[in-house]
């Protein structure tokens, strides 16, 4: 592992940290912390007498289990496609 | 900036699918064309989509506003891999997070142009604008993240108001964003620091992915 993918590696894992302490002080503020898309959207939507419809499922609605079974479904998703094309990018085609 | 079903006419839906469309087909064509030419292409494009992808959905705390927004991702791509690639990108990553009741489908369009286009080609161009004029890498990087990610926002703003208050746009534009900014400043702030950290980095330790990959660390 170079010096690259090493330091790389470290600020991934420390934006991540970053970013789950300040949901996590968020959320455990009480402030109920609300998403602003939702908020202007909805006062928009009430000035013209619209409401918001859900045509796609959504995982979140299965609880935290839906999110896990549907990232967890993405990642080996990509993960595949990803693989098949990794000889070619590696080998230059070189497909056995 | 996600805007979901139900919200837009579709009047409006239909002329932000068209916009989104043409650049999406720009940028499939820039990918098929540089992917050919370097093939380690692929896995960088990937990178930077998945990065989009989480950083446009994660919805960060505000606690002086009390609320979350996101930051967007789509500067710092657009140096990275280049414009038109990052509205191809950008585009899956909503299709994915319409699966997270982020965004929709009917407003897929919408929501590309307004941070896949605009938040894109905003950023990109104060890069590359201000590389021009001697500003150092990571200032110039650090004002495309502020000013892709404020300029997406107050573009989604337009879309509500020119869909749902067509006789009042301005009025309604200006109103949606005040809702928005007060949150969305500290974000872009944010959006900076990152966008800044992560071209700089590169630029100082790889300038040779760019490079080779025709990104726009140089300006």
């Amino acid at each position: 592992m170079d010096n690259f993918v090493r330091n790389s590696l470290i600020l991934l894992v420390i934006c991540t940290a970053v970013m789950c302490v300040a949901a996590y002080a968020g959320y455990a503020s009480g402030a109920g912390m609300e998403g602003t898309d939702g908020i202007v959207e909805e006062h928009a939507a009430s000035t013209g007498g619209l409401e918001a419809v859900e045509i796609v499922p959504n995982v979140g609605a299965y609880g935290d289990m839906g999110e896990y079974v549907g990232f967890t479904l993405a990642g080996i998703i990509a993960g595949f496609i990803f693989g098949y094309f990794w000889i070619d990018i590696k080998e230059g085609g070189q497909r056995a | 900036m996600h805007i979901s079903d139900g919200i837009l006419s579709t009047q409006w839906c239909i002329v932000w699918y068209v916009v989104a469309l043409v650049f999406i087909a720009l940028g499939i064509r820039e990918i098929k064309r540089r992917t050919e030419e370097t093939p380690s292409y692929m896995p960088l494009l990937a990178l930077m989509g998945a990065a989009i992808f989480v950083i446009a959905v994660w919805h960060i705390p505000v606690p002086v506003t009390g609320s979350c927004s996101h930051p967007i991702g789509t500067p710092m791509s657009a140096i990275v891999v280049g414009p038109f690639a990052t509205v191809v990108l950008s585009a899956i990553a909503l299709i994915f997070h319409a699966f997270l009741a982020h965004g929709g489908i009917t407003t897929l369009g919408a929501n590309t142009v307004s941070m896949g286009i605009v938040g894109t080609f905003t950023g990109y161009g104060t890069y590359v604008l201000l590389r021009r004029v001697n500003f150092s890498v990571w200032i110039a990087a650090g004002m495309a993240g502020f000013v892709g990610d404020v300029l997406c926002y107050l573009t989604t703003a337009m879309e509500l108001a020119l869909s749902i208050n067509p006789g009042s746009v301005l009025y309604h534009w200006g109103l949606y964003s005040l809702g928005f900014v007060p949150t969305q400043l500290p974000l872009a702030v944010a959006e900076f620091i990152f966008t800044a950290a992560i071209v700089k980095y590169i630029a100082d330790t790889r300038p040779d992915i760019i490079a080779k990959l025709g990104g726009a660390i140089d300006g």
